[in-house]
Parts: structure tokens; C-alpha cells; sequence
């Protein structure tokens, strides 16, 4: 699916977002058609709002543009900017009654008229809309939120689902050419937000402009949009189609993130065939280097139950679990534990065979094969990076070299190092961080910001106080938010001298 | 009869008691004390003779009471109370408002600023105000500027009462409302026109409610800060009973009660007002 063929109304252009020196969004580049329906979706803290009110004209971006109908409107204060809000909790003044409330920007706005005074001059006289206007006005937007007949209702007395419809209402009365809409079916229950969302998106058609739609919920983004960002850590992860972010996720967060998924680590001998969980799979992927690690991601339903024979893979049916329209089926097969969504169900403790068609099978890049940090040596046998301190081999800086008693390296020629001081790059594989509860056994402690599944281990992002990640791979489940020690083997440390050129 | 083995049983409705008690013997009896003076006389009898006396002495009728003593007394009250609520909300909205909206962490330091002079005794302190008038000179047996010490006497004892609530009711309003109304296409100026002054309100009437009763009888402030010879409603009632005057005292008190408890009414103090009690704005 192509994005339609319209110009675009706003681009935002290597925007960047601090708050108190702590980046929230970084180097965001993207740009939204006239009269699309897009949605920034990502976890909560992965500044999709910030973004939002970045358009919106509530924050002003630290660095970069943010450019409407061409022109640069990154310091134009809110009021000036013809887009509006849908806030999160709806923000409805409670002091005004519901005409009050939707009237509230039609009574500010001036319209700009000409006139010839005494002198025959042409001026230009700036007026309020007359009353008449107005009324019409509301009456107009309060039938399109299907709320006729609310004017002198007081907010108080209003449902959610009606202060909902009433904060549409008086975002779109003022005919804004953009509507940003944050979060805005948090507050409702399950049902109220499925009608919604639909409401939502006939609005969308019916009223033509552009709706910028911030949510967590993936299945929210999936029904509504045209386009969907997934956003991170601050970053764009993908722009797409719901079609394409669902069929053709770009790395393992967006398979994750969106909809379930099986993610399995596995190399690629050759183009068109992969290897995980031990067997070798066709599929339609290439153009990665041979035996380089990569992300294998297969969709609960792309996964077929057949008979033990017929399978690739033949394992043991551990759960099943009635979902409405399927079954969530998981099967273990050796070391893998599989999750499928089928509409029949084998019984537990069956043993069943899988497959999986070439075209379930979404082959993706490692982000992350190990941690890279720069740090120093501290003492004879120290190293300190990554917020915290190791001990190491020095010596391995220096081929063939040794210690003396006084800590001083000598190399093969007899040279004397103080290597105090010293800047060096440091190397840390995934499988060689190990956690612990006991803060004092590791080098650095922080908390676990991040785990994903990947069928035979969890990796696990754990962040330290000073804000630097660690990637690891570990078999035990933690929970997020966990406060862990990571203990790191000396000789797992690889240490390089960083260069007069500084290879950073 | 089935409860004769039952243990005395606590109950928390028990711990209300020592404040019945309070009120019972504090506020309710002596309301009727007052209540008992105001409408008898000497041998214990029921009269009126006393609220006549209030309000027709010279025997001239309305025209009378508008130009006798008690009424000038009144209405000097009403004056500089009325002078001085103003004069503290005119202070007073500002600060709480720069207060509530500066970026600073401890926001609590600098209301204490406010709030720590009411911590020195009242009496000293108006004292020391009373000092410093005599250095500036105001101090003097001038009428209007003996007027003039009384308010600002009054300001000064009572700005924390107004500050309070309006910092109050100001801090708890949504910041999204302001940024709602920015997003419609409000000025800077008109969104507290049209939202933060609106919000605000509840703090306003509490804080009148707070600053202008009593100022009214606050008679400590005038004679302090006077020669005497500015006289208000709470020194009115005091002289009477200090000549052994307890009839036409009580009369007057009840009176007071009466006109506060109006004023209370009309601004609205006694509605179940769910919004001011989740504000917090009143504090009484």
C-alpha cells in the first residue's frame, strides 16, 4: 500500500527533545499527508506525546524544525497555530457549560474584514464572529458528535463517553487543519472504546482533515490508521501501513510490540533459507552475510499444526487456552517453546508436528550482537565504563606483554607503561553479563528497563543510574524494574586502545 | 435485657463527645445567653425595649437611626472592612499567583515568608506597626489618617487568610485547562481572564469570607493603632459591657451574628459546594 499522493501538511524535521539534559525524543525526521490518518504508537515514555505537543506548540523542540504548509512553526506559541487538541482527560472547563465549553475558540477568533473609511482608504478592520455564526456553529459540531440538544448541560453532569465527544466537538468547531487527538479512549471502558474508535475514523472521512492520533494500545492503532509510527527509546522504529508494521515489522521491538510474536535467534547459510531451533526453514528473505546472527520473527498464527510426521519441528502441546475466535496454542519443542493461534485445538500433552510457510517467516537484522563502551583504566587491573568498575586484563592491550610487582606493564621490548588513565574501547558479549541480587557482587547495578522473549532466552536491557545500557541475554526470567548487580568475567572483557584518530 | 452481660463497648461514635461537650458549653449556651440579654431586661422580663433603643433612640424614627452613633459605628466598620478586603485581595491575588505559578521546587519556603509573621504575637506585632506610624508620622489625632493606620493594620493581620486560599484554588487548576484554552486560540492574558480567574473564584470568597468578618470587630488593630477615636462595631459591643451595659451589648452581638451569618449565606459559604471542598479552598 502506497501513502496517498497528497502534499504534506507538516514535516518535522531532525527534531530533538530535552527535558533537564534528559533526551525524551531524538532526531525524529517524518512528514504527514494532508487529510491522513496517522498514529504515533509506542510504549508509555517513548515521547509520542512529547512529539504531539511538540506540534501541538506546548513544548518548543531543543534542536531541529518543525515545518506546516512549508513554513517553520517550531516557536509559534499555541494559539497561533491552526491545529487543536483532544487532550487525554479531555480538559473540558468546568466552570462553562457544554455551548460554553464548544464556543470557547469561535468567541476568541477574529475574521478579518476590509473596509473604505471617510477618507477612501482601504483598511482592515479585524471583527468577532457575530453570535448568529456561532450558534450555528455548535449547533453543527454538537450533531457531528451526536450530542444535539447538550448546550446547558453542565460538564459535571456528562459521562465520560460524552465529555469525550463534547472535547471532539470543541477541537473540530474551530475547523483546525490538523487535529491532534492524545490518548484520548484512555479514560473509556472496553466497549464505549471500540465504538469509538469507529466513530473516530467515520469523523476522520467525513470532516476531511488530518488526524494525529497518540496511543499505547496497538490494536487501536492497527483499526484506525492510515499510517502508524512506532516509536522508542525516543525514536522512530518504523513508519507503515498498519499492514506493513504488522506483516513486515523492521526489527524485533516492532514484532513485539505489535500483535504477538515468536522471535528466535538463527543465521541464514544461504539466501532463502534460515536456520532456528535447529532445523533449516525456505523463506523469502536475503542479503545477509553468511552466518551472521539475526532475528528470526514468525506470527502465532503463520504457524501450522500438522502431524508429527509432516512437521519441520515435532514437539509437545504444554497449554491451550480459548480465545473466542482461536486457540492460543503453546508447544515445546526441545529447548523452544512456540506460541500458535488456531482455530482447531490438539489436546494438551499431544505430540504434534509444525510448519511454517516461507512467506510467515520475517527474517531481520540483530540490532544487537554486544555492549560497546568507552572507558578508562583506573588502576593496574581496572577498567572503569558503562557506570561502574571491572576488573580486567590489561595486558591484552599489549600483545605478549606482563605485569610488574608496582603494577607497571612491560611489554615484549621492555617498555615500562603506567597505564593509568588510559582511554580504551570495551566489549562485552550478550551471554557474558550475568545478574545478581547482591549489589556489591557486580561491577555496575541498575535496573531492568526491558525484557523481550526470544523463545529460548529473555534478553534484557538494564539501564544504570547514569543512564547507561547494558544488553545482556539470560535464561531466568527477572521481572522489569528490578534492581540487579552485573558480574562480568575478567577475561570476558575486551579492552582495544583507543586510537590517536579516537575510533569513539 | 439481652445486652446485660455486654461488655462496655468502644465505639467510635464515643470519641465525638468532648467535642459536643466543647460546643455545647462554648458555642450553643452562651448563644443563648445572648440570645436571653438581648430580649430581657433587668427583672428577667421579655422586652423589646432594647432593640427600639438599637434602632429608633432618638425616638425620630429611620431618619433617626441613620444619624445616630450606633449607625455611624456601623457604617465606619463596614468601611474599613470593605477597604481592607480589597486592599488584601489586591495584594494578595498576585502573590498567590506568582507563587503558585514560579518553577521553583520549594514553593512552600516562600509562602512560609507570608505565613511566619502570624506566628509572632498579634498584639506585638501591631505594636511595632503602631511604632512605626509614629516614626512616619501618621500617627496623629487626624481622622482620616487614623482611618487609614486601621486598614493597614487590618491588611497586614489578615493577608496570610487571603493568600492562603487563593494559592490554594490556583494551585490545584489543571494545567491542561490553560493549555486547552491556548490550543483554542486564547492569549496568554485571556486564558486567565477567561479560566485561571474563573477557577480561582472559590479562593476568592473564601478569603473574603476570612479578611472581611473580622475585620469588623477586630477592635485591637483601631485601638492600637489610633487615639481611640476610631470606634468600630467590635468596640461598640466591648463598651457596653464594660459600662455593665449586657442588654444592649447582647443586642449588638446578635445583631453581628445575624448580618455575618447573611453574609456568609450570600457568598455562598453554606452550599454543599463540591468543588470548593475538593479544592480545599476553605481552610475554615
Amino acid at each position: 500500500m502506497e501513502r496517498k499522493k497528497q502534499p504534506p501538511i507538516i514535516e518535522l524535521i531532525d527534531v530533538c527533545k530535552e527535558f533537564d539534559g534528559v533526551s525524551v525524543v531524538e532526531n525524529i525526521n517524518f512528514y504527514i499527508r494532508k487529510g491522513e490518518f496517522i498514529t504515533f504508537l509506542g510504549p508509555s515514555g517513548c515521547g509520542k506525546t512529547t512529539t504531539l505537543r511538540m506540534i501541538a506548540g506546548f513544548e518548543l523542540p531543543t534542536s531541529g524544525k518543525i515545518l506546516l504548509n512549508g513554513e517553520d512553526i517550531s516557536h509559534l506559541p499555541p494559539n497561533k497555530r491552526p491545529v487543536n487538541t483532544v487532550f487525554q482527560k479531555y480538559a473540558l472547563f468546568p466552570h462553562l457549560n457544554v455551548f460554553e465549553n464548544v464556543a470557547f475558540g469561535l468567541k476568541l477568533k477574529k475574521i478579518e474584514t476590509t473596509y473604505i473609511d471617510k477618507k477612501g482608504n482601504e483598511k482592515i478592520k479585524y471583527k468577532k464572529l457575530p453570535k448568529e455564526v456561532i450558534d450555528e456553529k455548535v449547533k453543527k459540531a454538537l450533531e457531528i458528535v451526536d450530542l444535539s440538544g447538550f448546550e446547558k448541560r453542565s460538564i459535571s453532569t456528562l459521562s465520560g463517553g460524552q465529555q469525550q465527544r463534547i472535547a471532539i466537538a470543541r477541537a473540530i468547531v474551530n475547523e483546525p487543519e490538523i487535529l491532534l487527538l492524545d490518548e484520548p479512549l484512555g479514560a473509556l471502558d472496553l466497549k464505549m472504546r471500540k465504538e469509538m474508535q469507529l466513530e473516530l475514523k467515520a469523523m476522520h472521512k467525513r470532516l476531511g482533515i488530518t488526524f494525529i492520533y497518540v496511543t499505547h494500545d496497538q490494536e487501536e492503532a492497527l483499526t484506525m490508521s492510515d499510517t502508524i509510527v512506532v516509536m522508542a527509546d525516543g525514536c522512530i522504529q518504523q513508519i507503515g501501513t498498519p499492514e506493513m508494521i504488522y506483516n513486515e515489522p523492521q526489527n524485533t521491538f516492532v514484532a513485539d510490540f505489535i500483535g504477538e510474536s515468536n522471535i528466535f535467534t538463527g543465521v541464514m547459510p544461504k539466501d532463502n533459507q534460515v536456520r532456528f531451533c535447529g532445523k533449516a526453514f525456505p523463506c523469502m528473505d536475503g542479503g545477509f552475510e553468511k552466518d551472521e546472527p539475526i532475528d528470526v520473527v514468525v506470527r502465532p498464527e503463520d504457524v501450522t499444526i500438522t502431524s508429527p510426521e509432516d512437521g519441520v519441528l515435532k514437539g509437545k502441546v504444554t497449554s491451550v487456552i480459548f480465545k473466542g475466535i482461536h486457540y492460543q496454542i503453546l508447544v515445546q519443542c526441545g529447548r523452544y517453546e512456540i506460541e500458535i493461534q488456531s482455530t482447531s485445538a490438539p489436546a494438551v500433552g499431544d505430540i504434534v508436528g509444525l510448519k511454517i510457510a516461507p512467506d510467515g517467516i520475517h527474517v531481520m537484522k540483530k540490532e544487537f550482537t554486544v555492549n560497546k563502551f568507552s572507558g578508562v583504566i583506573t588502576k593496574r587491573n581496572t577498567v572503569e565504563f558503562g557506570d561502574g568498575e571491572f576488573e580486567c586484563d590489561v595486558t591484552q592491550l599489549y600483545p605478549g606483554s606482563h605485569l610488574d610487582e608496582e603494577g607497571y606493564l612491560i611489554t615484549t621490548k621492555g617498555e615500562k607503561i603506567d597505564l593509568t588513565d588510559t582511554e580504551v574501547n570495551v566489549e562485552v558479549g550478550l551471554l557474558d553479563i550475568t545478574m545478581s541480587d547482591n549489589e556489591d557482587e557486580g561491577g555496575a547495578q541498575g535496573h531492568i528497563i526491558s525484557l523481550i522473549y526470544k523463545s529460548e532466552y529473555y534478553r534484557y536491557i538494564v539501564r544504570t543510574e547514569n543512564e547507561e545500557d547494558y544488553v545482556l541475554a539470560c535464561e531466568d526470567l527477572w521481572n522489569e524494574n528490578d534492581r540487579v548487580s552485573l558480574i562480568i568475567p575478567k577475561d570476558k572483557i575486551r579492552l582495544t586502545l583507543k586510537t590517536a584518530e579516537g575510533n569513539k | 435485657m439481652a445486652t446485660t452481660n455486654a461488655k462496655p463497648h468502644f465505639s467510635r461514635k464515643l470519641l465525638a463527645i468532648p467535642y459536643a461537650l466543647f460546643l455545647l458549653v462554648f458555642v450553643v449556651i452562651p448563644l443563648f445567653i445572648i440570645v436571653y440579654y438581648a430580649f430581657t431586661d433587668d427583672n428577667g422580663h421579655f422586652t423589646l425595649e432594647y432593640l427600639r433603643v438599637f434602632f429608633n433612640e432618638s425616638g425620630e424614627g429611620i431618619k433617626g437611626f441613620l444619624t445616630s452613633y450606633n449607625f455611624k459605628t456601623i457604617l465606619r466598620s463596614f468601611f474599613i472592612s470593605l477597604m481592607s478586603t480589597i486592599v488584601c485581595l489586591l495584594i494578595a491575588y498576585p502573590v498567590a499567583y506568582i507563587i503558585a505559578k514560579c518553577q521553583l521546587k520549594n514553593k512552600s519556603a516562600l509562602l512560609l515568608m507570608f505565613v511566619v509573621p502570624m506566628w509572632v504575637n498579634f498584639v506585638l506585632r501591631i505594636n511595632a506597626l503602631k511604632e512605626l506610624f509614629i516614626w512616619l508620622g501618621t500617627y496623629n489625632k487626624s481622622n482620616e489618617w487614623n482611618i487609614i493606620n486601621t486598614i493597614i493594620g487590618m491588611v497586614y493581620d489578615f493577608l496570610p487568610f487571603m493568600i492562603l486560599p487563593i494559592y490554594t484554588t490556583i494551585i490545584k487548576i489543571d494545567n491542561s485547562y490553560l493549555e486547552a484554552a491556548k490550543d483554542l486560540g486564547a492569549t496568554n492574558q485571556r486564558a486567565f481572564l477567561k479560566i485561571t480567574l474563573p477557577l480561582s473564584k472559590t479562593g476568592i470568597a473564601s478569603g473574603i469570607s476570612m479578611v472581611f468578618l473580622p475585620s469588623m470587630t477586630n477592635y485591637v488593630v483601631s485601638n492600637y493603632l489610633t487615639f481611640r477615636n476610631v470606634k468600630i462595631i467590635g468596640k461598640l459591643i466591648d463598651d457596653y459591657f464594660m459600662g455593665d451595659l449586657w442588654h444592649d451589648g447582647s443586642l449588638i452581638a446578635l445583631l453581628l451574628l445575624l448580618f455575618m451569618f447573611l453574609m456568609t449565606w450570600l457568598t455562598g459559604g453554606f452550599s454543599p459546594d463540591d468543588q470548593a471542598e475538593k479544592r480545599g479552598a476553605s481552610i475554615w
